[in-house]
Formats: C-alpha cells, sequence, structure tokens
C-alpha cells in the first residue's frame, strides 16, 4: 500500500473544487464536478486493492484464493452510474439555460437578481 | 406479522411509480392523482403500524434473507424503531398533503410528476429506515436526484438557475458521503451500522474514523442546509413548484439532521472526540443557523424566498437540539420536526394559493389583495403565530423539550439565539399575512430591496381543496402539541439511542429513564411570542412610528441585512468556496480536540 492513490485522490478533489470556484461556463464547471467525482473513485478503489490479489470472481478459483474486495468496487460502479445520471440532468438543464438566457456563465446566472 | 413490514413503504412507492410510468399516458382524467395520494396513505398506514408494532423492540428485516452470522454481517438491513418509524409516517403524510394539494395543477405533464414524487417519497422512507452506510447513500442519491429534476420542473430562467445550484452543491455532498464511506469501509470493513459501531468502540481515538464522521458530516449538513452550507437552499426553495417546496421543507431539509442523528447514535456514540465536536461546533452552527436565517427572513418579499430562510432558522433549532447529545435533546429535536413539517408545509400550500389565486408571491405587490381568499389569510397568521413560538401545539412541545434539554446539559447559551432566530420568522411571516390580508404596512422597509419576480401557478383549482390540506396539517400541528405526544417523543428518543444501532446484531441495551420535568424556562414560549408580534407590529405600523427611530434602526440594521443578503448572491462558485470553507472549519476543529 502506497501513499500515491491517497495522494492522487486528494489533489484531485481539490482541484476540481478549484475549478468549480473559478469556472466562468457551466459546461466547463460540470466537468471540473467530474474531476472532483473522480476523486472518490480512486481513493475507494484503492481503499479495496490488495497487492498480488486477483479479480475478485470465483469461478475458475478455490475460496480462499486472494482476491481485491468487491465492495468497494460496487460502491465504485453504483457511484458511475449516479454520476452519469446527475451528469446528464445538469448537461440538459445547461441546455435550457442557454436556450433562455443566451448564456451559461456562472457569473451572469443569477436567480432572481434581475 | 409487523416484522414483515419494513421493506413494504419502499417497495410500494417505487411499484407505484413504476406502473404509473408505464400506463400514465393512458390514464384518464385525474386517475394519477388518484393513485398516487392512494399510495401515500397506504403508506402512512404501513409506518404507523411500524410505530405501534416497534415498541417493545425495534423491527429488523434482512433483504434477501441475509441475516448476519454471529458478528459477521454481510447483508443489508433495515432497523425500525419507533422513531425512525414516525418520521417516516410524517413524511407520508405530508406527501399525501401535497398530492391532494396538487390536484390538477400537474396536468399538463400527466403522470411524470407523481413518477418523480413517488420516487422521492421512496427514498426519504429508504433514508428513515435503512441500518446500511451505503444503502444510506443510495437513497441519499436518489432523493437529491428526484428533487433535483423536480426543483427544474417549470424550465424558466430562474427555476433552472435554482437547480444548477442546488445540484452542484447538493452533487458535492453526495461526492463526500462516499468519501467518507471509504473511509470507514478501510477501518472497520463493515458497512452495518451495528457492526461499524461495534468495530469503532475498539479503537475509539481511531482518526481515520473520525475524519470519516467530518465528511460524513459535511455532507449531511450540506444537506440540511446549515451555515456555512446553506446558500444552496433559498435558490431552490423559491423557485421549486410549490407542492414540491412542501415537501423540501418540510421533510428533505430536516432528514439531513435527523441523518446525522442518526449516524452518531448508531455509529459513532462510542468516540468521545466526536462528542465534544458535537456539543461545541455543530452547536454553534446551528445556533449561527438560526440566527442568520432569521434575520434573512425578515429581509425577504418573495413569499417561498422568505419561507425558504425561515427553514434554515428552524433547523438550525433542530440541529443545536441533535448537539446536546441528550435522549430529551433528540426527543426534543422529534418533536419539533413534527411541529415545523406539518406547519411549513401548511405556509408552503399557502403560497402555492397565492401564486394559484392571486397571480403573484411578492408580499409588497399583493398587498391588500387577498380578501378574496380570506381563509388563507387567517390559516397564514395562525401558521405564523405557530413558527413565531405561541406555546400552543406541537412546535411548542418541542422547544419546551430542548429548553429543558439545554438546561440538564448545561449548554443555555444558545437559547437566546433560538428565540431570536424563531422570533424574526414568525414577524416576517405575520407581516407578510398583514400586508397582504389586510393591507397593512403601506410602509415598507428593509424587505424592498430584497429579491423578487413575477410568477404564477396553475390557476382554477377550487379554492376549498387547496385550503383542505392546509387546515388538516393546522389542526395536527395544534392538536397534537399535548404533554402525551412529547412524553412518546422522548420515550422514542430514548429506545432510538439505546436499541437501533445494535439491534442488527441482536444487542438491546436497556433505554435510559428520562424523568418528567417541568420546563426549566416556562417564560421562553411568551418571549418569543411577544417578540414576533413586536417584529410584525414594527414592520406593519412603519407609517405611524416616529421617523427619528426608523431612521436610525434602519441604519443600525442595514449593514447586517446588506452582508447578508450579498452572500446569497445566487453564484454557484461561492457556495462551493464556502463549503471548502466548512470543511475546513470541520477539520481544523477535530485536529484541536486532538482525536
Amino acid at each position: 500500500m502506497t501513499v500515491l492513490p491517497w495522494l492522487v485522490a486528494l489533489w484531485l478533489f481539490a482541484i476540481g473544487i478549484y475549478g468549480i470556484i473559478t469556472s466562468r461556463h457551466y459546461v466547463h464547471l460540470i466537468g471540473c464536478l467530474g474531476v472532483v467525482q473522480s476523486s472518490t473513485y480512486v481513493f475507494l478503489l484503492s481503499a479495496g486493492y490488495r497487492w498480488g490479489a486477483g479479480a475478485p470472481i470465483f469461478y475458475d478459483h478455490p475460496p480462499g484464493t486472494p482476491a481485491v474486495d468487491p465492495v468497494v468496487q460496487a460502491l465504485v460502479l453504483t457511484d458511475i452510474v449516479v454520476g452519469a445520471t446527475v451528469t446528464a440532468l445538469l448537461l440538459a438543464l445547461v441546455l435550457q439555460v442557454h436556450k433562455r438566457r443566451g448564456t451559461v456563465d456562472p457569473e451572469k446566472l443569477q436567480p432572481m437578481r434581475r | 406479522m409487523t416484522a414483515l413490514l419494513p421493506p413494504f413503504p419502499v417497495v410500494l412507492p417505487l411499484v407505484a411509480a413504476a406502473l404509473l410510468l408505464l400506463v400514465g399516458r393512458l390514464l384518464p382524467w385525474r386517475l394519477p392523482d388518484l393513485i398516487a395520494t392512494f399510495a401515500a396513505l397506504t403508506m402512512l398506514v404501513i409506518d404507523g403500524a411500524m410505530v405501534l408494532g416497534s415498541a417493545p423492540a425495534p423491527l429488523v428485516y434482512w433483504f434477501g434473507n441475509w441475516p448476519p452470522r454471529g458478528d459477521l454481517v454481510l447483508g443489508i438491513g433495515f432497523v425500525v424503531g419507533q422513531a425512525d418509524a414516525a418520521v417516516a409516517a410524517l413524511i407520508a403524510l405530508l406527501f399525501a398533503a401535497s398530492f391532494v394539494f396538487a390536484w390538477g395543477y400537474f396536468e399538463d405533464i400527466r403522470a411524470f410528476f407523481h413518477v418523480l414524487m413517488l420516487l422521492f417519497l421512496a427514498a426519504m422512507q429508504g433514508f428513515s429506515l435503512t441500518h446500511d452506510l451505503f444503502n444510506l447513500f443510495v437513497w441519499f442519491e436518489v432523493m437529491s436526484v428526484t428533487a433535483f429534476a423536480l426543483t427544474a420542473y417549470r424550465l424558466e430562467a430562474s427555476s433552472l438557475e435554482g437547480a444548477l445550484n442546488f445540484t452542484v452543491t447538493n452533487s458535492l455532498a453526495s461526492f463526500l458521503m462516499l468519501a467518507g464511506i471509504g473511509l470507514l469501509y478501510l477501518r472497520a470493513g463493515t458497512l452495518d451500522f451495528g457492526a461499524l459501531a461495534q468495530s469503532l468502540a475498539g479503537t475509539p481515538r481511531d482518526p481515520v474514523a473520525i475524519g470519516a464522521f467530518a465528511v460524513l458530516a459535511a455532507a449531511l449538513l450540506i444537506k440540511g442546509a446549515m451555515v456555512p452550507f446553506q446558500f444552496w437552499l433559498a435558490d431552490a426553495h423559491a423557485v421549486a413548484p410549490s407542492p414540491v417546496s412542501v415537501i423540501f421543507s418540510g421533510a428533505m431539509v430536516p432528514l439531513g439532521i435527523f441523518g446525522l442523528a442518526k449516524l452518531y447514535w448508531e455509529v459513532f456514540a462510542p468516540m468521545p472526540a466526536i462528542g465534544t465536536v458535537m456539543r461545541s461546533l455543530l452547536l454553534g452552527m446551528g445556533a449561527a443557523s438560526a440566527i442568520i436565517g432569521g434575520f434573512a427572513c425578515l429581509r425577504q418579499r418573495h413569499m417561498k424566498r422568505l419561507l425558504a430562510f425561515s427553514t434554515i432558522s428552524h433547523v438550525g433549532l433542530m440541529l443545536s437540539a441533535v448537539a446536546l447529545l441528550t435522549p430529551r435533546g433528540l426527543g426534543g429535536m422529534l418533536a419539533y420536526l413534527m411541529g415545523h413539517a406539518l406547519v411549513k408545509g401548511a405556509l408552503f400550500m399557502i403560497a402555492g394559493i397565492l401564486l394559484a389565486r392571486l397571480g403573484g408571491i411578492d408580499e409588497i405587490g399583493l398587498r391588500g389583495h387577498g380578501g378574496g381568499i380570506w381563509p388563507a389569510g387567517l390559516a397564514l397568521a395562525l401558521a405564523g403565530l405557530l413558527l413565531g413560538g405561541a406555546p400552543v401545539g406541537l412546535l411548542d412541545e418541542g422547544t419546551r423539550l430542548i429548553d429543558t434539554a439545554a438546561n440538564e446539559a448545561g449548554n443555555e447559551w444558545f437559547l437566546p439565539a433560538i428565540v431570536l432566530g424563531t422570533a424574526c420568522t414568525g414577524g416576517a411571516v405575520l407581516r407578510a399575512a398583514g400586508r397582504i390580508f389586510l393591507g397593512w404596512g403601506e410602509r415598507s422597509g428593509e424587505e424592498e430591496r430584497g429579491p423578487s419576480e413575477e410568477e404564477t401557478e396553475k390557476s382554477g383549482r377550487p379554492l376549498w381543496l387547496m385550503m383542505l390540506p392546509v387546515a388538516v396539517l393546522l389542526a395536527l400541528a395544534l392538536a397534537s402539541g399535548t404533554d402525551g405526544a412529547s412524553r412518546f417523543a422522548v420515550a422514542a428518543a430514548a429506545r432510538f439511542i439505546a436499541w437501533d444501532g445494535g439491534a442488527s446484531l441482536g444487542h438491546l441495551a436497556a433505554p435510559p429513564a428520562v424523568p418528567d420535568v417541568p420546563p426549566s424556562h416556562p417564560f421562553i414560549p411568551w418571549l418569543t411570542i411577544g417578540l414576533t408580534l413586536m417584529i410584525a407590529a414594527h414592520d406593519l405600523g412603519r407609517s405611524r412610528l416616529p421617523r427619528l427611530w426608523l431612521a436610525l434602526s434602519d441604519r443600525a440594521l442595514a449593514p447586517l441585512f446588506v452582508v447578508v443578503d450579498r452572500l446569497h448572491n445566487g453564484l454557484v462558485g461561492d457556495y462551493v468556496a464556502w463549503i471548502a470553507v466548512g470543511l475546513a472549519l470541520f477539520s481544523l476543529s477535530f485536529a484541536a480536540v486532538g482525536g
């Protein structure tokens, strides 16, 4: 177990948050949100990783063979599905915003500020 | 028999939603309304049966029949104690009321509204009943995604922008939650609350587990809209359709705090450092939210935005009550949560009536226009009084319990924050009632500069049908304000603390005895309602007050209002920056406590 995956996850989280805070384009902002989300994938997968272990499939291995933790992989898979839903919804919202306001710059879009 | 009930509150709405999605187009007339209302009422009955059935011991249900072997938990379980079932029943009731209120509102989009709402309902039920951390996350996500879609329903500029802010901030919350789950799993290798607590009890000073709590709590407090994570709430609640705002304010946001209570008592209670931070930082966050929400509420003229800020204030009170970490405090929070949901649900429905019947929601623009719908005015005044701390009803029982619990825990310092926050929100609602329905308050104060916009909702719905759920909710809020209700809340809280965590492994501790004591400061409700009436009278009677006094008071208060207003500027980047600040605050305070 090395610290490298932790550092990668932390870096992705921080850089994604920085991107969201400074973004001037909603599509870019949604991309940054995806970067933040990837940090959780990296973190979870490395949390369940075992050196020298195989995939958690025991079809042709006897039970008890070392394998990486399947639970975190299930967590990541679920989160990828959710992430896809949220991204699709966000992009649809941004398209609608662009239709109505002609801009996708968060600085120019403020609810009830006109 | 009751042992088989726990999955139904989740399965039933999911099946109903799938059926409506499948055949919703073919169904004639108002059948989707009828089916959705019926589903919500059925769940109210099931949840009610579980409240009764879980009195001797919590109901434990293992999905797919995977009970634990010894201390090894592989399955996903629902553990339903009285508190969980009562919260779930309240949510079902609120949905039923909201479906009746929305009767015919959404006929343009046929059954899609009902499909989303039923999914939303299933997610909230699952969130209240589950005993598995990842399952909690899944319901949290389903709740969020349906809420995002419901907020943006009108597809108008401001609802889209509100929904975008809501989606970005709350997605961050779910990423944080997932990271916290990963940390905890890394340490304990299990996801069941009971097994997690058992594992943490062996290493009560573990820094990884403390870090996990910090991110999980931040995620739930974003959902619970606590300072400095509260910014998304006003944008989202103000633009969502009013039947949806009823659910947001009444159930979704308080569920964040209930989730935090669940996590603390069922998982993290063995860790002393976390208790210390709860009693200091989170108590303070609750008090700060109560005050900031109250001040911001006074400055609004857009009724739904006004109510949204009042939600921040009242949920702050709930957080403070949980953070006392005593059974009585938790009982007070439960009673307050129920009372708040009933009153706030009714208030958002009244805002919806204004939108549908008067074609507007701007308090100043509607001045004196409310004569034709006077029953709504009466209800608004009554709800304002209840919200402002009138010494009747369930909200008042909750406040008294919290007052006593604060006294017992030696943390009375936050009570003034609660009195002030409550009085501001009640005063603002009463001001709106006086202005819209009586035409008082011709000279407006600071609220004139609050943001507002033209808005209407589908008209042509009969007034009696919209008033019916309002009347039922308010009557319940009044009628349930009895000693029996507060005794039940405290007993349910004591059992929740003693039983819910270990129930999955079959460990049931003896519930702590909580003696019945009179409230420590019986004058607090009177003080609060007095202050509420004073604020309302001051704002409505501006034209009769001496000019010098107005000039002085406005000059003194203006900077405060301006700061609160500038912070809620609608910029999603700023909101996320505040989330980062809040996370830093959490890390620092845990570092200071030192594990």
